[in-house]
């Protein structure tokens, strides 16, 4: 404080703190960050549904079905455990409390015939590419695969091993890549998040319709 | 009165009373899952809320809520990256009020994850393929 006491006139016009410590000049409020200026006009609430060019009633009413199946189905995503390497312990952190995929509806589930979605979850060698396709073959329809780390996405740091498959997309095709070396629990998730977007936009029944 | 947990009942209804009502009040249940009772830190430039609670515990006394305009499809890609160090216990600073925050004219505006939407990132190549693809025979 002391040293304000010493601060050239000039300066001490400029500080607007002392001038409102000795009462002088109008007090302006200091021009706030841009970060934290409030958006100036209340922009449209987002519908929860994609599905809103409907033309016709039929239209309509299946883009509600659909509305409703995708619901259901992002709702109770079931992945199947693929668990390959050190991704599959970030794997199991998604499931434990601090995390809680249970909360999104998202439960693990053991066989493959019961299962929505696979997480293939580490380094796919040449030797379990085989087993990667059988039981990624004996899920039904509809079926997801998420891609999880850089190996599973493409070879990663075994990319030029003699064993390793460049990336499970050249076994499944995927629909959700995480990247990471491996991903936190938190990428992981954030994936199945955006996995269960990409469920909500499928118009299924629309497209039989349009058929 | 605490100990048969009837305060409980009086925290419920002063936190629906501050949200303004019930209607408010399951208008955020929908949203957002819980009532939680926070004061309000700032709002950012796209309209997200930031919230503080220190009766929580560390590790969730600290929140958002986003903008009424992203609806249901919210995700945490659109916290602006100068909240994020807030929002995940980095800094103890706002945005607003801290000192060692870069701030360039060529820094680009912050854009959310786009992946899903029209203006999404699609990679391509520009270098000729270099496996075959291979076609199984056909049985006739």
């Amino acid at each position: 404080m002391l040293r304000s006491a010493f601060l050239p006139a000039k300066e001490a016009l400029a500080n607007q703190n002392l001038l409102r410590c000795v009462g002088l000049g109008n007090f302006q409020v200091p021009t706030r960050e841009q970060s934290t200026q409030p958006a100036v006009a209340e922009e449209k609430y987002k519908p929860y549904s994609p599905f809103q060019n409907t033309s016709s009633k039929a239209e309509y009413a299946l883009a509600r079905l659909d509305d409703l199946l995708n619901w259901g189905r992002k709702g109770s995503l079931w992945p199947l455990t693929f668990g390959l390497a050190c991704c599959a312990v970030e794997m199991m952190h998604i499931a434990a409390p601090r995390y809680d995929m249970d909360r999104f509806g998202v439960v693990f589930r053991a066989s493959p015939r019961q299962a929505d979605c696979i997480i293939v979850a580490g380094t796919l060698t040449n030797k379990m590419a085989p087993a990667l396709r059988k039981v990624y073959d004996q899920m039904p329809e509809p079926r997801w695969v998420i891609s999880m780390g850089s190996c599973a996405n493409g070879g990663g740091y075994y990319h030029y091993s003699y064993s390793v498959v460049r990336g499970c997309d050249r076994i499944v095709p995927v629909d959700i890549y995480v990247p990471g070396c491996p991903p936190t629990a938190e990428a992981l998730l954030y994936g199945v998040l955006q996995l269960q977007k990409k469920i909500k936009r499928y118009n299924t029944l629309q497209m039989w319709y349009r058929k | 009165m605490s100990y048969f947990g009837l305060d409980r009942i009086f925290k419920l209804m002063k936190t629906i009373k501050d949200y303004g009502g019930l209607r408010a009040s399951l208008y955020k249940l929908y949203r957002i899952d819980n009532l939680r009772p926070g004061r309000l830190v700032a709002t950012d430039k796209f309209g997200n809320k930031y919230y503080e609670n220190n009766a929580y515990f560390y590790g969730r006394n600290r929140w958002v809520e986003y903008a009424p305009k992203y609806g249901l499809d919210y995700d945490a890609s659109q916290v602006p990256a100068e909240w994020y160090g807030w929002l995940h216990y980095k800094t103890d600073y706002l945005p607003s009020e801290d000192p060692g925050r870069p701030k360039y004219k060529w820094m680009a505006e912050y854009t959310e994850n786009l992946t899903g939407t029209k203006l999404q990132y699609m990679p391509y190549t520009t270098t000729n393929p270099k496996i075959q693809a291979w076609v199984p025979p056909s049985k006739k």
